[in-house]
């Protein structure tokens, strides 16, 4: 195992550790603010706000995991019914579209987050609005280094494909 | 050059690039064209991902995965067994329900092939049923129950159509029910005419399977009674179902170990990443369509050639199953929704009806050869060529729509428990 799937798999517990952890504060929440809605006509006034940023880092969290076990929505109609080496180049192309594209999103989401930062909102319990934005460029990134490393990974495997195994993992 | 680069991103599509991307590059590139900052299309996606409504998405989605993980499949299935397997053909209806039940739960993602064909496939083929009939059957319910609440699909039109989800919840429940009652009829009448044997009627069984599934039985009510009351927000009842779920499956029945909950939480939350994501994505998108006013464009042209609603309904129909066949159901609603609700509105259809249209449309195109990816799951599933399913399919596409027809062309269906 490469140093950099040791890297991706660690992240990867880090990812699924803050899902739980959120969508369980998520739940809790979002329950309790029914509760003390309708039985004691009060609320935490930073719960909804923080019940929403929660779902803005799940999303994206979820997004970059998705990343790293192929679970992103696609339509791939020719791999549907090429196999062989010509699916090789199919699977190494995405990945490195992919790569590109979250590299300008990583960019956009930086400068998007400066310019909140540079405005200086301020979002529940004073926190400054860009703290819970941060979460986009950061996942983009992992995004933009994950595709990166599956399209160097296939692109090793087509020009040298005796070294690597079938799932195009370096052996 | 804007004709070349759509071009472009639909060969990307094609080849397998995540739709996500194909939205955002084509984003970026009319951004890029016409001088916008790119940090545009990210604040979109903030905006779309911290809107109220959004709430219900990952707390349905959790409580649905539970549901799937736990034993309610199976004591879903020996209920329905108990109270309708003495009918003529009282399996296949039975695996009917049951697939629409586990659909609208889980999401219309592909799971109910995945998880409830392997049980139904040699039950079915154990009860004397033909195996073209039973592979159609599971194929085509693959995405049955769609326009039933809570299905993500439902909430997602009602995001990017901006209607109100708690109509479009309860307009879907006719025509959901008209889908599973014809297929159901058809089933019968197969059944009869191939001599299915039946099995005897247990008044002792029925009883065991109710007080077996006695906890989940509620759980339409405490989907949908909050919302039809009106006591409860749809993002209030999400949360109300998915505690209720928790506690069911983790402490009374002790399907779910909590040591198995983070792993339930991840697969879930990463599918509800793998939505959002495009959905954010296709703001910008569609914004930016807005602004320069394509739909209005379009509606011109859809003006100029067609004259009557009928046909343009007729027109709507051929192109959203041709879209549920090829893009699959996400990725058409949130790109081909906000183009089209405009014009459809102007042709006089309610946009509730709309949306039920659309999901109809898309729900029947996932079977649709030769790309609908119920198609693909299934032939992966269940070990057959896809071949062999375009044809088991036939039959069951065809009564569906039938169907469809139907709710398309009458539109007091998905209206009348709206007055």
């Amino acid at each position: 195992m490469s140093r950099w799937q040791r890297w991706d798999e660690t992240l990867g517990r880090v990812e699924k550790f803050l899902l739980a952890g959120m969508l369980s504060i998520m739940i809790l929440l979002a329950f309790l603010q029914i509760i003390l809605r309708n039985v004691f006509s009060t609320g935490i006034s930073w719960g909804d706000p923080l019940v929403r940023y929660l779902v803005l880092w799940v999303g994206f969290i979820g997004a970059s995991l998705a990343s790293k076990e192929g679970k992103h929505i696609t339509i791939e109609v020719f791999s549907r019914w090429f196999t062989g080496s010509g699916n090789r180049y199919l699977k190494a192309i995405p990945h490195l579209v992919s790569a590109f594209i979250c590299g300008l999103l990583t960019f956009a989401g930086w400068t998007f987050v400066q310019n909140e930062a540079q405005m200086g909102g301020a979002t529940f319990l004073e926190i400054p609005v860009w703290i819970p934005q941060v979460i986009i460029p950061i996942t983009f990134a992992l995004m933009t280094l994950r595709f990166g490393f599956r399209a160097f990974a296939k692109f090793a495997m087509i020009f040298n494909p005796d070294n690597f195994s079938e799932n195009g993992n370096p052996s | 050059m804007i004709l070349l680069a759509v071009l472009a991103a639909v060969l990307f599509m094609l080849i397998g690039v995540p739709v996500f991307i194909v939205i955002c590059g084509l984003a970026v590139y009319l951004f890029f064209i016409s001088g916008i900052d790119l940090s545009a299309i990210t604040i979109e996606m903030h905006r779309r991902a911290t809107t109220p409504m959004l709430v219900a998405i990952p707390l349905f989605t959790f409580a649905g995965y539970l549901l799937s993980e736990s034993g309610a499949p199976k004591r879903l299935i020996r209920l329905s067994n108990a109270v309708l397997g003495w009918l003529p053909g009282g399996l296949a209806v039975i695996a009917l329900i049951c697939c629409a039940v586990f659909t609208a739960l889980t999401g219309a993602t592909g799971l109910t092939i995945i998880a409830l064909g392997g049980i139904l496939l040699p039950a079915m083929t154990r009860g004397k049923y033909p195996e073209p009939f039973s592979l159609g059957l599971l194929t085509t319910s693959g995405t049955l129950g769609l326009l039933f609440p809570p299905s993500l699909p439902l909430i997602i039109y009602a995001i990017v159509a901006k209607v109100r989800i708690d109509q479009l919840f309860i307009a879907g429940i006719i025509p959901g029910i008209l889908l599973v009652v014809v297929l159901s009829v058809f089933s019968i009448n197969r059944a009869v005419h191939n001599n299915i044997p039946k099995t005897r009627l247990q008044i002792s069984e029925i009883w065991s399977a109710i007080k077996a599934a006695v906890w989940e039985l509620p759980l339409p009510l405490v989907v949908l009674g909050g919302i039809y009351s009106g006591k409860f927000a749809v993002s209030e009842a999400a949360a109300i179902t998915a505690v209720y779920v928790l506690i069911v499956e983790i402490f009374i029945y002790r399907d779910i170990r909590w040591k198995d909950l983070p792993e339930i939480m991840k697969k879930s939350m990463v599918l509800v990443g793998a939505v959002l994501i495009i959905l954010g994505a296709a703001m910008g998108l569609t914004n930016y369509l807005i602004d320069a006013e394509i739909p209005m464009q379009m509606l011109e042209f859809f003006k100029l050639h067609i004259e009557s609603k009928i046909l343009f309904l007729i027109v709507l129909n051929i192109f959203l199953l041709a879209v549920g066949c090829t893009m699959g159901i996400f990725s058409a609603l949130v790109v081909v929704v906000p183009l089209l609700s405009p014009i459809a509105q102007a042709y006089g259809i309610d946009p509730i009806h709309l949306g039920i249209i659309f999901l109809a449309n898309l729900e029947i195109g996932a079977s649709i050869p030769p790309l609908g990816i119920n198609l693909f799951i299934a032939s992966i599933r269940f070990e057959r060529p896809v071949l062999k399913l375009y044809v088991a399919s036939l039959p069951f596409i065809a009564i569906l729509l039938l169907a469809l027809a139907l709710i398309t062309y009458i539109p007091w269906m998905s209206l009348a428990l709206l007055k």
